[in-house]
């Protein structure tokens, strides 16, 4: 599914270069540079989607905030300029489902939305490529070749917590966060069997892997390279 | 505010409470005596009333009604207390006095009536205000005490200019806590605008440049070009960030929210952030945490994370284009340290003693480390910042002594 963003910013400059960003990241967007186009774009484009500006020239971003949740429940990130503290806590205490401080990468932007939409929307990729092999979350297996095999509830808790982050570190006391809810001590040993075995179904040369790396010291990293 | 405006305007005070002062004193003094004098209106009265009654061998002749006016009376007491002539004298004021009768009433008064009293050779004038008109009060002190009164009015003096002072004090403190707070809020909506202002634009350049880096057209020259770009954006925005901290720390605008932290899981996270922003490229880093458990810290985990990128950041920018950096942690009596070194030999040689820099890291090194310093003080710790090679900085952060103990306990 297509997502439709409503970006709501009264700079063109930024606009352009956001829509630029989910346009190649597969979303379909909508532009505002005020208030009151932002509202009449809400109404006709029905979006799934709002990134919102705190500061616009008609009023601000919070207010608009309400009134965008009166017509519609969408999940709405606020984009915004003011790094205080307050405003932060405003925003997301208004009920939005993030607050993203500019300057932002590209990369942060798209990630942090994602994983708001895949939160309201409960949409989730059926299949992902890491290399020759095919990962089918519904079914929980990896096929390589001609073998399909089966993916333990660990092990595909921990492929998708370092699918969603893929690219990036993602450090072992995140793992073990999402593995058992709790903190590191004590789960060292059991983390390290659970990605040995995750790499003997998903890389080619388990010793020597080339998706699931070893970030000494910190966690592991999904490559994005040959990632889809 | 300057010492010279503080002692201006504690002079204006104490001056303008001064003159007030000597006002009010002055003018009760004043109305105290122009109004008593110790009876002064009626002595003269007393007098003159006296003057008007006179003796022809007969009998007395009065000439003064108008002195007494309507409502005041007069008797005259003889020898043998018995009262010899009398002008309006009231029904319940007696005929006859004895000693005791006129010992008191000279003093007080004559059956509540305020009077006063005036010898005369043949016998005693007495002049009677009606009841209630007149309030009469005795004085009287010891005589050393009137001796030492230059004394007690010194004190009584220095009492009230300690009291004028410390009124001057508060008043010129808050003066100066008003200037100070519209000067720092001048300087804060500056500093907020000029950085809201700069986000905007700088969102685009590294939007951009980061679209660059990934662009599959653009050759390897162009794509280091554009990550250069986006790498300076990315230096540009920790600054913006640092000023801003910077200023609500100084201004005591930017409050602690301290939560327990275990040390590791912090810096690792801290660590995985700085990779993934993708400012160490080109760098080897090594995370170097002791085998047992370090013990938990309470802290505000924005302000650290921030020291602790700020030491980071600061690694790499002193040691470019690449190198090694190592973030450490341990513990020394009740403090846990953070260690940041760097250099191409960072951890593995310590060639020569490194020279201590001053608490701010020194001046060359910017606002990063100066907030580093803040950060470390508002938790009640302190940072080093060491200058040579390798490049090294510590955090020091105090831990509770059950902390402490928590940790040296073996695991269950």
């Amino acid at each position: 599914m297509s997502f439709k963003i409503l970006i709501v910013d009264d700079e063109p400059a930024l606009q352009n270069m956001v829509g630029e960003i989910l346009v190649r990241a597969g979303y379909e967007i909508q532009g505002a540079l005020s208030c009151a186009q932002a509202l009449e774009r809400f109404r006709t484009a029905a979006p799934e989607a709002v990134l919102l500006d705190v500061m616009l020239p008609d009023g601000d971003g919070f207010s608009l905030f309400g009134q965008l949740r009166q017509i519609r429940d969408v999940p709405v990130l606020f984009l915004s300029a003011r790094d205080e503290d307050e405003a932060r806590l405003r925003g997301l205490g208004l009920g939005a489902d993030d607050y993203i401080t500019k300057p932002f990468l590209p990369q942060e932007l798209l990630l942090r939305l994602k994983a708001v939409l895949r939160r309201v929307y409960r949409e989730e990729p059926s299949t992902a490529k890491l290399g020759d092999a095919e990962i089918d979350w519904g079914k929980s297996t990896v096929r390589r070749g001609d073998g399909e095999t089966a993916l333990t509830a660990k092990e595909f808790s921990l492929l998708r917590k370092l699918w969603e982050a893929r690219g990036n570190i993602v450090t072992v006391d995140a793992l073990c966060s999402a593995l058992w809810d709790g903190p590191l001590v004590g789960y060292e040993n059991t983390l390290m069997v659970h990605i040995r075995r995750l790499r003997e179904k998903i890389e080619a040369d388990p010793s020597h892997p080339n998706y699931l790396l070893t970030v000494r010291g910190l966690g592991y990293r999904l490559s994005r390279e040959g990632t889809k | 505010m300057s010492l010279r405006s503080i002692f201006k305007g504690a002079m204006l005070v104490t001056a303008s409470a001064a003159l007030i002062a000597v006002i009010t004193i002055a003018g009760i003094l004043a109305l105290a005596f122009y109004y008593s004098d110790g009876g002064r209106s009626w002595s003269v009265s007393v007098t003159r009333v006296s003057d008007a009654l006179t003796y022809d061998g007969t009998g007395y002749d009065f000439s003064g009604d108008e002195l007494l006016g309507d409502d005041r009376w007069a008797i005259l007491i003889g020898e043998d207390g018995q009262v010899i002539w009398s002008l309006r004298k009231p029904t319940d004021v007696p005929e006859q006095y004895t000693l005791t009768d006129v010992a008191s009433f000279t003093r007080w008064y004559l059956n509540d009536y305020p009077v006063q009293c005036r010898i005369r050779e043949d016998g005693l004038l007495v002049v009677g205000s009606p009841k209630g008109s007149i309030w009469k009060h005795d004085i009287s002190t010891e005589s050393r005490l009137l001796h030492d009164a230059p004394l007690w009015c010194g004190g009584i003096f220095l009492l009230a200019l300690g009291c004028v002072l410390l009124l001057a004090y508060f008043a010129v403190r808050r003066w100066f806590r008003q200037a100070q707070h519209v000067r720092d809020s001048a300087r804060s909506n500056w500093i907020n605008g000029v950085s809201h202002d700069i986000r905007t634009p700088l969102s685009v350049v590294m939007g951009y440049a980061a679209q660059l880096e990934e662009a599959p057209d653009l050759s390897p020259e162009h794509k280091g070009q554009a990550a250069a770009i986006r790498v300076q954006s990315q230096v540009i925005r920790e600054l913006v960030n640092d000023l801003n901290l910077t200023m609500r720390l100084d201004f005591e605008m930017q409050p602690l929210r301290k939560e327990s932290l275990q040390p590791e899981a912090f810096l690792r996270q801290v660590a995985a952030d700085f990779l993934n922003g993708g400012m160490a490229e080109g760098f080897d880093f090594e995370m170097d945490l002791p085998e047992e458990p370090l013990p938990r810290l309470e802290a505000d985990p924005f302000l650290l994370r921030r020291a602790v990128n700020n030491l980071l950041i600061n690694a790499v920018k002193h040691n470019r284009p690449g190198g090694s950096i190592r973030l450490g942690a341990e513990t020394e009596g009740n403090m846990l340290v953070f260690r940041v070194e760097g250099g191409t030999g960072a951890g593995s040689s310590r060639p020569g003693r490194p020279e201590a820099l001053g608490p701010d890291g020194g001046a060359a090194h910017g606002t990063g480390l100066k907030l580093v310093a803040q950060i470390a003080a508002a938790h009640g710790g302190r940072a080093d910042f060491y200058g040579g090679t390798p490049y090294r900085c510590r955090l020091c952060l105090p831990v509770s002594g059950a902390s402490v103990t928590s940790r040296r306990s073996p695991r269950s």
